[in-house]
């Protein structure tokens, strides 16, 4: 009989717990079942001392059973509930992702400075130390050490900017070869980047103020195979790809050789344009062995010592690397040109 | 500097490359060629013509010409110049017809430019040929431009017949020297010469000629030199051009019979001493630039240009031919002060060869045969030089050449490219040359074992040589810790969302004022490329400035930096060059509050700690947005809103820092400082002061009141407002107190804490606690 009603109860219990409506619903059923004053279940136990102790023993365990079952279907609801409340919740807190990113854009570094970073870390990597020289030279450094006298017609070649006091600005980065010869002596392996000034007047393929990456290597028995094993390395890494180059020769008083590396020009391919002057060819890379005058001057032996320089236009490097035609916008600040890079 | 392919060919016969072709060569062995151009394309087709008849053109300044045309037989023309008359042999060209004012002319006469003959277009060329024949020694030409300064080391080049020795070592053709000196007379010279100082004129040779008769000169001359570039004068100047442009020397040719006395001086100017030269300009001398000089005065200014006092004209009829060389730097030096550089000039300062005098004398007499037919020799040659010394040989071995290049190289090959260049070769030992360089190579281009490895690399081509790394000891290289930081501090801004910019080092005297800087203190360039940058900059940020300015027309809000130099003026030595960081925050939108913080934020992620210290404006400066950057107790730069007035809309914060004074500070070494053990205490006060007070300034007031026991304060906020009273803030702190050894008691923090109050008391300040 009271068996009978356990069942009943934990049936009719369950149905109403699995199809109430609300939480409030819910604590209803829960306090209808197992109140401590009216529940269902507390009446049944009420009535439990007037059964017989086997039976009584059944029927404990039946309504315990009973009373977990219905426990474990309230719990579940709950959690239910809860699950749902918070879906409920984060289903509002709806973004779009396709919006714009927020914070500061990271920047851009100058095209130069990328292009002379990957040099500087590929001759780092050869065994070359990077040196630094003045922007504002003596006369000494930037002509005389270099095997270029006072009234050699070579210093028309570089029509430089005389200032005040009798220095100049560093027409091109080759005095810091002296420098890094007077304070590291041989052997010797340096490249000097940086900033240098010829007074020309300025237009899509002329700039007063350009860019080189200066290299030099001192040593016991250094040929002409080396420099062109260094220009090619240099290259290869610039570009990514082999460059068709060309070794012709060149006149600059401080190399004996000396060469001029052209690269086919990389803007038309050959055909000729404004940047490589009509001609098919760019020269980008002046070079040679360095006359043995110049290493005398430094203090170091040319019949023990000898090496090779180079000049490389970073300025030409990266016009061509991006195929930029115009030389101004590299110091234009423009942002529209930086942020390409 | 032009070369003539036919010219080319006639000294070098047999050269059979095509001009694009010999350009290529030479540019891979020689010199660098800018071009190829063709001269004279007409000249294959053109023709002497008689004009037979002329008819005005009604309405029109032109004419109906008939001429016979020889081969192309009679012809109609339409001809527009004034010199076209009935009876006159002309140039025709048969270009094709096409109809000119109702009339169908078939063909053109020519004018000298339009044939490329002479620069005149006044008129059509008059010839005194027989109708029908060519234009005697007029033919197509193709010029080859040569870049100048890649023979800035080769005086021989500076004629054809040095070119023409390339040639012929480039195509292993044979060169004809077109000199016969043994035409040169011998006995006394009809002129007396007196050099003053031979180290200034080396030599100075001249021939005395007579019986001259000045006239135009004949076609193929007046199209050879104009087709290199230079200007027909009269048959006797345009031979002096002539053999300048083929042997390289150059000569002047003086009117005998306006030189007054008969000696030649060569002699430094005296001071103030004028002269009046062939361009017409009248030049005041002094004692550095050399003159040649007759009794009364200079009469020529050496190497450089002729006087106007002795030029030949038409009544010229004997002439003093000047064959002279000088020094090199002396003329370079004579040319660029008085900034006059002539065809001459160019060719003295690379250092000429003292033997190609007398060669020069004797190639002009036999041209001038030729050219004023009647012309004789007077006297000898006078000849006045210094000893003319001969270079030593060079000793060549052939084991340290192949060394050089990194190629091997048979010792015959050396040799035979050698005598190609007309270097004298002899192998006194095996393997070992000795080389005799010859006078056109001498002055100043071949004196080192060096010099001929480039002879020989040039030759058999720098491309036959194969790349080959060095075997060298392996070494770590020094480091360059100053360039170093800046690429990280160039990271680092451009992590933060800046981007660099280059910017000149040239500044306007006006923008260097504008920004509160002296002028004097700037180091000035004496020729810049315009008056508005000649000064090196003191700061970089007049450009950044710019930089700010240029942007914003594209963009609302952006940021940007530039690693730079400032180049500081020191009273001796070369200047102070100091990097610094300059990088702006540009907003066309808000207050300008939120770029000065973010730039503070830049700052402190290079300098941890860095401080701001409010300072006095400078005038570009925002009057009460400017800081010092304090870093370790030093200076390290600057924080400011640009004054809003540089700017035409929104707002721009920059900061300025010293990189060379940072660099330096952040060099002290990293070292680790155990965590704690034992829990801290954390409280907070605000102290209530004044609207301008500094936060900075109260954290170290508090902070330096808290005591030992302090672990770190921290800034949480501001208020202004209720119940505070008008013109007061409260700004609160966060303290943290701890110990490294035990746990501090509720005691100890309630006794900092005191301490605080009544020290702030003491100082004025209210707190609210």
């Amino acid at each position: 009989m009271l068996e009978q009603r356990i069942r009943e109860l934990e049936a009719a219990f369950l149905a109403r717990i699995s199809s109430a409506q609300s939480s409030e619903e819910l604590e209803a059923a829960r306090l209808a079942a197992f109140g401590r004053k009216d529940g269902a279940f507390n009446q049944i136990s009420k009535e439990m001392p007037r059964l017989e102790p086997e039976e009584r023993k059944r029927v404990g365990m039946l309504l315990n059973s009973a009373k977990q079952s219905l426990e474990r279907a309230l719990e579940a609801r709950k959690e239910r509930e809860a699950e749902a409340a918070l879906e409920a919740r984060l289903d509002g807190e709806w973004i779009d992702l396709t919006l714009p990113a927020s914070g500061a854009r990271r920047g851009h570094l100058h095209p130069i400075t990328q292009i002379q970073r990957e040099l500087e870390d590929l001759f780092v990597s050869l065994g070359f130390t990077v040196l630094d020289g003045p922007e504002v030279e003596t006369e000494y450094h930037n002509f005389d050490a270099l095997n270029i006298p006072p009234d050699h017609p070579a210093r028309d070649m570089q029509d430089t900017f005389w200032l005040e006091g009798g220095n100049l600005l560093r027409t091109h980065t080759s005095p810091v070869q002296i420098r890094g010869m007077e304070r590291l002596g041989p052997p010797l392996r340096m490249i000097a980047p940086g900033r240098a000034f010829r007074n020309e007047a300025v237009d899509a393929s002329h700039e007063h103020t350009f860019y080189q990456l200066e290299g030099m290597m001192v040593d016991r028995d250094v040929s002409v195979a080396h420099l062109l094993y260094f220009m090619k390395t240099l290259l290869t890494a610039v570009f990514g790809r082999e460059v068709t180059v060309r070794l012709r020769p060149g006149y600059f008083p401080f190399v004996e050789p000396g060469f001029e590396l052209d690269i086919r020009c990389l803007i038309c391919g050959g055909d000729g344009c404004a940047v490589c002057k009509q001609s098919g060819w760019v020269e980008l890379l002046p070079c040679g062995l360095v006359n043995p005058n110049v290493l005398r001057m430094s203090g170091i032996d040319p019949e023990e010592w000898n090496g090779f320089a180079f000049g490389l236009g970073l300025t030409r490097l990266v016009m061509m690397r991006y195929g930029i035609d115009d030389i101004r916008w590299l110091q234009s600040g423009d942002l529209r040109f930086l942020e390409q890079f | 500097m032009k070369f003539s392919y036919n010219w080319l060919r006639e000294l070098v016969p047999g050269a059979d490359a095509v001009p694009t072709d010999l350009s290529r060569l030479i540019t891979m062995r020689t010199a660098e060629c800018e071009g190829v151009e063709a001269a004279g394309v007409l000249l294959d087709r053109a023709c002497a013509a008689l004009i037979q008849s002329v008819e005005p053109i009604a309405n029109t300044h032109n004419v109906k010409a008939v001429v016979d045309a020889g081969r192309y037989g009679t012809r109609t023309v339409v001809c527009g110049a004034p010199n076209c008359r009935p009876g006159m042999v002309a140039a025709y060209v048969p270009i094709g017809s096409k109809v000119l004012y109702g009339v169908v002319s078939d063909g053109m006469l020519a004018s000298g430019a339009e044939l490329g003959i002479s620069r005149d277009h006044s008129g059509i060329l008059e010839l005194d040929v027989q109708a029908g024949a060519p234009l005697p020694g007029c033919v197509p030409d193709s010029i080859i431009e040569i870049d100048n300064k890649s023979i800035t080391n080769r005086p021989d080049l500076w004629g054809h017949l040095g070119m023409g020795r390339e040639v012929a070592a480039i195509l292993a053709r044979k060169l004809e020297d077109p000199v016969r000196l043994d035409l040169l007379p011998q006995g006394a010279a009809a002129i007396d010469v007196r050099i003053e100082d031979t180290s200034l004129c080396p030599r100075y040779s001249a021939l005395v000629f007579d019986g001259i008769t000045v006239a135009p000169s004949p076609l193929w001359l007046q199209y050879r030199l104009n087709a290199i570039g230079l200007n027909s004068i009269n048959n006797v100047v345009d031979m002096t051009n002539y053999v300048m442009s083929e042997l390289a020397q150059p000569m002047h040719a003086f009117d005998a019979g306006l030189i007054q006395g008969d000696a030649i001086f060569v002699r430094p100017a005296h001071s103030g001493e004028r002269f009046r030269a062939l361009n017409g300009e009248e030049y005041t001398l002094d004692p550095s630039n050399l003159v040649i000089a007759d009794a009364r005065g200079p009469i020529g200014l050496a190497g450089v240009i002729g006087g106007m006092d002795t030029a030949i004209g038409s009544s010229t009829k004997r002439v003093v031919l000047e064959s002279a060389n000088f020094q090199a730097s002396s003329i370079r030096k004579t040319s660029a002060a008085i900034k006059l550089r002539t065809d001459a000039s160019m060719r003295f300062e690379k250092a000429q060869d003292p033997m190609n005098t007398v060669r020069g004398l004797a190639r002009a007499m036999e041209l001038l045969r030729d050219l004023s037919p009647g012309a004789r020799v007077v006297g000898g040659v006078a000849d006045h030089k210094n000893e003319l010394t001969r270079p030593s040989p060079i000793e060549l071995p052939v084991d340290w050449l192949q060394r050089k290049l990194g190629r091997a190289i048979d010792s015959g090959e050396v040799r035979d490219i050698l005598e190609r260049l007309e270097f004298g070769v002899s192998e006194p030992r095996r393997g070992v040359f000795l080389v005799n360089v010859p006078s056109w190579r001498a002055t100043k281009d071949i004196t080192l074992k060096d010099d001929l490895v480039e002879e020989v690399g040039r030759m058999v081509g720098y491309d036959s040589i194969e790349p080959q790394a060095p075997l060298v000891r392996a070494a770590v290289p020094p480091s360059n810790p100053a360039r170093k930081f800046q690429h990280d501090a160039r990271n680092l801004f451009v992590d933060l969302g800046f981007t660099e910019v280059y910017n000149y080092s040239f500044l306007s005297e006006d923008c260097v004022r504008a920004f509160g800087l002296d002028p004097a203190q700037h180091i000035r360039v004496i020729n810049p490329i315009a008056s508005d940058q000649a000064l090196i900059r003191t700061s970089l940020v007049p450009g950044i400035w710019r930089n700010i300015t240029e942007n914003l027309k594209h963009r609302d809000a952006f940021r940007l930096f530039e690693v730079g130099l400032e180049i500081h003026k020191q009273s001796d030595g070369l200047p102070d060059e100091i990097p610094h960081l300059t990088a702006a925050i540009y907003d066309r939108h808000g207050n300008g509050e939120a770029g000065l913080f973010e730039l503070k934020r830049a700052a402190e992620c290079l300098m941890p700690d860095a401080q701001a210290c409010p300072a006095q404006a400078a005038s570009f400066e925002h009057p009460t947005r400017a800081a010092e950057v304090l870093w370790r107790g030093e200076k390290a730069g600057r924080l400011f809103e640009l004054r809003p007035s540089l700017v035409e809309v929104g707002r721009a914060a920059i900061l300025d820092l010293d990189l060379r004074a940072v660099e330096r500070l952040a060099g002290t070494e990293k070292k680790y400082v155990p965590i704690r053990r034992f829990p801290s205490s954390a409280f907070d006060v605000s102290v209530i002061a004044g609207e301008r007070e500094q936060a900075g300034k109260l954290q170290s007031l508090v902070a330096s009141l808290a005591g030992s026991l302090l672990e770190s304060i921290q800034y949480l906020r501001h208020y202004s407002g209720p119940p505070l009273a008008e013109g007061q803030k409260s700004v609160s702190f966060r303290l943290t107190a701890g110990s490294a050894e035990r746990t501090l008691s509720s005691e100890e923090v309630g006794e900092m804490r005191a301490r605080i109050i009544e020290g702030m008391r003491a100082l004025g300040y209210e707190l609210r606690v």
